[in-house]
This record gives C-alpha cells, sequence and structure tokens, in this order.
C-alpha cells in the first residue's frame, strides 16, 4: 500500500515536472530537427506535417514556421479580392524557406468589431491581420503598443513615396503602423433598367432623385435598399449626408470640437435623414436585415437604388453573385443637397482598410511579414484589385487607362469630377463615439429618438472623449 | 497504510491540487473582475482606479436600464405564462394513455438542439418575405409583420422561441414528478367521485408542489441569464428592443472595448440574481413543507 502512495507521488511529481516543459517549450527556439516540430512559434498541425518533408528536400537546415493572416475575405462578393490574397499568399511563401501562412477568414464586422478587440486586449492577434486606419481602430492598437512599426520596413522596401497621401489614418506621430490596400467611395449604385422602365432620370440632381424615389414608392419599389442590422450601413449614407449639408470639412472637426454633432447643419442631415425613413425610401423591416440582404434585395430588382461602397462594382460582373442585373447597374455621386454647405461636388474618399502586423514577431516572422508587404504592396497587385475588384489603387500607378469595368470607370470619374473629398466619420472619431453614432441611428431608423436627441446623445459622448484626449 | 492515512496532513496534500486550481481558475479571476469593474480599463491602455463611477453611470444609463426592464419582462412571462403552461402540459401527458414516450420525447425535443441551431431556425420562421408565420398571414391577405425587425414584436418573438426551447425540458422535470405520485391516492378520488379536473387541481398540482417550485427557481434564474437567443436572434436589436442585461453587458464590454464599465455590470448582474434567488428561496421555499404521500 505504501508503495502505491510513494508510486503515486512519483507520478504527480513526473506529471508536473512534464507539464512545466510544455510550458517552457516557446523559449527553447529550434535547437534540433526534432524539437522543432514542437516548437515552432504557433504549432499547427499542418507545420508539423510539412516538416519532415521540406527538411528531406533542402540540405540546408530549413526553420519550418507557420504565420497566422486573419483576412476578411470571405463571401460570394469577396471573391476577387480573395484571389488576390491568395496569389501573394502563395508568393510569399515561395519565396520565404519554410514559411507555411495559415489564413483564418472572419468577416468584416465580427473581425472589426469583436475578434480582433478581444484579440488586442489578451496581447495575442493574429501576425497579419486586416485592420481599419483610424483613431478606433489602427491609432488606438499602435499606441497601446501591439503593432509593428513598419516604417524601416517601407523604407527598406522603398514603398514610401509609392503611397498616395492615404497613410495618415495608419500613423502615430510620424510612425506607420498599416498599409491601407486600396480606397473607395461611396454612393449611389441605381438600376438602370427600372429607371429607364418608369421614365426616370439618372439621380444626378436632387430633383430627380426625389422623383425616382417617390415614382419608384409608387410602384411598389423600394427606393433604397439598406441593411440596418449592422448600424455602419445607415451611417454610410449620414456621413455622406453630413458632408454635404455640413460641408466637406465637417466629418474631420468632430474631434477637434469644431463641429458638433447637435450643431444645427449636422442634425438637418439626420433630420433628413429621419425624413427619408418616414417617406418609406428605405427597406422595409431595415433593421432585422443584414448587410448581405441590401445585395439581395438591389439583384432581386426589389430596390431600386442603394447607397453603398464602391467596392460592391465588382459584384455586378456577369460571374458574379449580382449577375442577374450585371450591366444595368450605374454609380452616381450623391447629388447636391439644396442649400448644402461646401463644395457640392466633393467626394467621400475612404483609404480605410489595410492589413496590419503583430508587434510580436520573430526574426523568422519578420521576414515573412516582409515578403507579404512587399508582393501585396506591388504595382501588379494594386493594378489587379483595381481591374479586377474594382478597388481604388491606394498607390500610385503607372498606368490606369486599362479599365475597362463600365462602373469601376463611373467610379473613377466620380472621383476625378469631385472638387475635394472627406473621409468617413469612423476613421476619424475614437470607438466608443462611432458606436453611439451606430446605436443613435438604429434609435431614429425605429423612432425611438429624434434627430435632435440623435445629436445630443452623440455629442455628449464626444465630448467626454476629447475631454479625455485632452488630459 | 493505516498509519499514512490516519495523518491529516496526507489528506491536505490530495485536496492541495484542486484548491489550487480552483483559486487559479474560479477565485482568482474572480477578484480581479470585481477590481476591473472599478477602473476605467479599455482592454488596452492603463488602468486607472475610478470609484463606484462605473456603477453609478450604470444606473444613470438609460439603455441599461432598459435591458433590466427586458430582463423583467422575461422573468415574468417565464413565471407567470411559462410556469402554467408546463403545468397545464404536464397534466395532459400525464393523462395520455398512448404514445406517452413519443409525446415526452417530442417535446423534449427542442431542448438538445443547440441555441444557435434555434435561433436561427425560428429567424426563418419569423422571416418577413419567406418565413412560414407570414406566408400563413399572406394567404389571409395580411400585411406581413416584421417580428425581429419591429421593436413592438421582437421581445414578443424572442420569448416565444425561448419558451419553445426550454418548455420541454422542465415539462419532463414536472412529468417524472407526476408519475411518481402513487397511483392509489388518484384511485381512492376517483372512487370518490372526483372529476379529472379536480384530481389534477386538488390532488396532483399540491403533490408536485416542490417541483414546481424548483422549475420557477430554475426559470428565475434562466430568465437573469438568458443572452444566447437575443444575440443569436437579433443581438440586442432594433435599436435596444430586445436587449438584456447580459447582451447589453457582452455588446458594451467585447465589442465597445469598455472593460472596465462591462466589468462593473457584470458585478451588478450578478448580485441582481443573487438577490433575486434568495428571495424567492428565503419568502416560498422555506416555508413549504415537505410533501408525504
Amino acid at each position: 500500500m505504501q508503495k502505491k502512495l510513494v508510486s503515486v507521488l512519483a507520478l504527480s511529481v513526473a506529471m508536473s515536472a512534464f507539464l512545466a516543459a510544455c510550458g517552457n517549450n516557446e523559449n527553447n527556439n529550434t535547437a534540433s530537427p526534432s524539437a522543432s516540430e514542437s516548437s515552432s512559434p504557433s504549432p499547427s498541425p499542418s507545420a508539423s506535417e510539412s516538416a519532415p518533408a521540406s527538411e528531406s528536400a533542402s540540405p540546408e537546415k530549413v526553420e519550418n514556421f507557420t504565420v497566422s493572416l486573419r483576412h476578411i475575405q470571405i463571401g460570394d462578393a469577396q471573391k476577387f479580392r480573395k484571389a488576390i490574397l491568395d496569389d501573394v499568399v502563395k508568393k510569399t511563401e515561395a519565396e520565404v524557406p519554410g514559411l507555411k501562412i495559415e489564413l483564418d477568414p472572419v468577416e468584416d464586422s465580427v473581425n472589426r468589431f469583436t475578434k480582433l478587440p478581444a484579440e488586442m486586449a489578451a496581447g495575442n492577434p493574429p501576425k497579419i491581420f486586416s485592420v481599419f486606419g483610424g483613431a478606433g481602430d489602427t491609432q488606438k492598437y499602435a499606441k497601446a503598443g501591439r503593432m509593428l512599426d513598419l516604417t524601416p520596413i517601407i523604407d527598406e522596401l522603398g514603398l514610401k513615396d509609392k503611397f498616395l497621401n492615404v497613410l495618415e489614418p495608419f500613423s502615430v506621430d510620424g510612425k506607420v503602423y498599416g498599409l491601407p490596400i486600396g480606397g473607395n467611395t461611396e454612393g449611389i449604385f441605381y438600376n438602370t433598367e427600372l429607371f429607364a422602365k418608369y421614365n426616370l432620370n439618372p439621380p444626378t440632381t436632387w430633383d430627380d432623385l426625389i422623383k425616382a424615389a417617390d415614382t419608384l414608392k409608387q410602384n411598389n419599389i423600394t427606393p433604397f435598399a439598406v441593411g440596418s442590422k449592422g448600424a455602419w450601413v445607415p451611417n454610410m449614407l449620414v456621413n455622406t449626408l453630413i458632408g454635404r449639408i455640413a460641408g466637406e470639412g465637417a466629418n474631420a472637426g468632430f474631434i477637434t470640437g469644431d463641429t458638433k454633432w447637435n450643431s444645427p447643419d449636422v442634425v438637418a442631415a439626420y433630420q433628413l435623414f429621419a425624413d427619408w425613413e418616414k417617406a418609406g425610401y428605405f427597406t422595409k423591416g431595415e433593421l432585422g436585415k443584414e448587410y448581405a440582404d441590401m445585395l439581395n434585395d438591389f439583384v432581386a430588382g426589389k430596390a431600386g437604388m442603394m447607397f453603398d461602397g464602391s467596392w460592391r462594382s465588382s459584384a455586378f460582373k456577369n460571374d458574379a453573385i449580382g449577375a442577374a442585373v450585371a450591366g444595368k447597374v450605374a454609380f452616381v455621386n450623391l447629388p447636391a443637397v439644396p442649400n448644402g454647405k461646401g463644395d457640392q461636388t466633393s467626394v467621400n474618399a475612404n483609404y480605410g482598410e489595410g492589413y496590419g502586423f503583430s508587434a510580436d514577431l520573430n526574426e523568422n516572422e519578420k521576414k515573412a511579414v516582409k515578403a507579404f508587404i512587399k508582393n501585396m504592396y506591388s504595382d501588379e497587385m494594386q493594378l489587379r484589385g483595381l481591374l479586377e475588384d474594382g478597388v481604388l489603387p491606394s498607390m500610385k500607378l503607372t498606368d490606369a487607362s486599362q479599365v475597362t469595368d463600365p462602373i469601376v470607370k463611373q467610379v473613377l470619374d466620380v472621383l476625378n469630377g469631385a472638387g475635394a473629398s472627406f473621409p468617413h466619420f469612423d476613421s476619424i472619431v475614437t470607438s466608443k463615439v462611432y458606436t453611439e453614432t451606430e446605436t443613435q441611428l438604429q434609435k431614429l431608423i425605429a423612432g425611438k429618438a429624434t434627430p435632435q436627441e440623435v445629436g445630443d446623445a452623440i455629442q455628449k459622448v464626444q465630448d467626454a472623449e476629447n475631454a479625455a484626449a485632452a488630459k | 497504510m493505516r498509519t499514512t492515512l490516519k495523518n491529516p496532513y496526507v489528506y491536505f496534500i490530495f485536496v492541495v491540487p484542486t484548491i489550487a486550481l480552483y483559486f487559479l481558475f474560479f477565485i482568482y479571476p474572480m477578484l480581479t473582475s470585481v477590481y476591473y469593474g472599478f477602473t476605467n480599463w479599455n482592454g488596452l491602455d492603463t488602468k486607472d482606479y475610478i470609484g463606484f463611477d462605473n456603477f453609478a453611470n450604470a444606473f444613470k444609463d438609460e439603455d441599461f436600464r432598459n435591458s433590466i426592464l427586458n430582463n423583467l419582462y422575461i422573468l415574468l412571462f417565464s413565471c407567470c405564462v411559462q410556469v402554467p403552461l408546463i403545468v397545464v402540459f404536464s397534466l395532459l401527458i400525464s393523462g395520455v394513455k398512448r404514445f406517452q414516450g413519443f409525446y415526452k420525447t417530442t417535446v423534449f425535443m427542442p431542448s438538445i438542439l443547440s441555441t444557435s441551431v434555434i435561433g436561427i431556425l425560428w429567424g426563418y420562421i419569423y422571416d418577413p418575405d419567406v418565413g412560414l408565420i407570414n406566408n400563413i398571414l399572406k394567404t389571409f391577405g395580411m400585411d406581413p409583420i416584421y417580428f425581429l425587425a419591429d421593436t413592438k414584436w421582437a421581445l414578443v418573438s424572442i420569448l416565444i422561441t425561448n419558451a419553445w426551447q426550454w418548455m420541454g425540458f422542465y415539462i419532463v422535470l414536472i412529468l417524472a414528478a407526476i408519475l411518481a405520485i402513487p397511483r392509489d391516492i388518484d384511485e381512492a378520488a376517483m372512487i370518490d367521485g372526483a372529476t379529472g379536473v379536480q384530481r389534477a387541481w386538488y390532488l396532483t398540482v399540491p403533490l408536485i408542489k416542490p417541483i414546481i417550485n424548483v422549475v420557477i427557481m430554475l426559470s428565475i434564474a434562466g430568465a437573469l441569464r438568458v443572452v444566447d437567443i437575443v444575440l443569436v436572434m437579433t443581438d440586442g436589436g432594433p435599436a435596444g428592443a430586445t436587449d438584456v442585461m447580459a447582451s447589453y453587458m457582452v455588446n458594451k464590454a467585447i465589442k465597445f472595448g469598455d472593460y472596465g464599465y462591462g466589468t462593473a455590470l457584470s458585478i451588478i448582474i450578478f448580485i441582481f440574481a443573487l438577490i433575486l434567488t434568495a428571495l424567492y428561496q428565503i419568502l416560498i421555499v422555506r416555508r413549504q413543507e415537505k410533501v408525504e404521500y
């Protein structure tokens, strides 16, 4: 009996020693080939499988490692962008010996508002991840020391002067922490077939827009498809309305205090939105509809227009999700609003979405990141993004004359014809203020708050955030 | 061995690993989260102690008060509508002679499905365009009802779904109690000429009171911690109409990155649930005598 007790104790000691060894494993970096299988920085089944194979292939000792890559290119509507990403990944893997990039696809808003913030809080973000610029995203994470300073890398790769003037939302104190993949503008997509059917002019002037909306409404067609379950979708229109009515500089003024959310101009923008809501211009039951439903309604011809980002243009190709309306869709800027302030040809232009990198990288992973940046931010991929996916380049392109897609051409025309541009406020205000705009907008849609109450509530949060920033 | 086991320290050694793990995974996280509740931690930056600000803000926060109300609606619905229905259904099923097993299995079925499955399933049933209910309404020439998008309907829709999911579980509990009542009591009443309704109300219900109490208590606890069905079906929307305390807390802490405030909310929820269940225990359950057949 006593022997048994001793052996149990011995076993438990052995177990704890074993567990402790497991914990230390991370620090033992690949001393021997056999160790490399268990101690790669982010262990994965695929890494250990590929380990012996490549070892036998090359006489040099190659360390196998994996790098996690979080991307948001999921679903049919994103397939062109996913193809570009796949090619970049393949190229990068070929260039860096032993590298295996592990893709981790997550839906856009889940990644942006739920998963990445939680990972950032825990300090274990993926090594490469999709991230947005601005105070609520990149700048917040960079200030907390979670993101890799890319300044030396883009200097080394000679990319610094190749980017358009778009790195500001990704920079803190002159250091660059993320790189935008491309840009977009938000405007009106309309169904030319439906417009022709009801003898409507393209919605290029305010009167034509209102007439189109009213006529469609009378014919039981939703004027504007929208899916407001995620309030960022209707927020696109609100953002541009604020830019039109309060002037193109208004959005940037929220954090400086120059613009107030409850100022008459901004409230007027919310009022206009509420009026449209009352007039029944938007999809019925929009608060229960997802972003994808909005495209579906538009493609099915249930709605004549939708206010969406130019990234949607690739959905209307013959082999894409919106093939049913391919060739029957056009894109225009939101027309000049009567009595609006500022330049009424101004457009909303965002270079918000891009890639960022974890600050916690070892030498090998840094090599992989460098190769990824080199391959992703190249002339070739930027041009492919524009031609295949309708994403506006974030870098200076030597030749953009090959664009044949009619909608992409219209998007480029809108941008070229713009007198000024303004960013989306989601890349300017902090995340607390931005989420308040979402909460309040849904209340406005549900008829639970007036435009003035919406403005007051958001300004209250903005004041608190501005005061905290001034500290 | 005999001498070893007489030594109290031996027992202590056996218990130490468990206690250590318990401290590591329960006590320590609980204490730290209580501490976070008093800070303005946003998950990234430094944590500053801000006293009771979070708690004061929580009760000033109209949206949080609204979510407390929603929890209370759910609580009232489950105690005043769901529990009587559960008892009625149990009595009916217990009286069925044939296919009793079939009924038992059928009502129990929803409880073994995952909440996500149920949420998505009912999302389709409620769908304004292709949903079952709205298609039936359409055949009668009625306008579709936007169950999950209309602030007036959303909470009711979730309550119905939640009831559908959990009623079967409680029915099986109560059914077991009913079937455990000795048959001779029932037969004696029958010989005395009591009708079925009389027997159910004056005999069966009093005899299963203890288990009804358990069901009510589980319902209260369930109503206070309900969150998954809300997150799956509406995520608290439309415009906060279905936000419950827990979903509001999850959104504040995780989505909005306000960990300090979110933790404070979770402490409030904890205290709330503790008080309600304690009250129920003290006021109702303790007063009951034990049932003897």
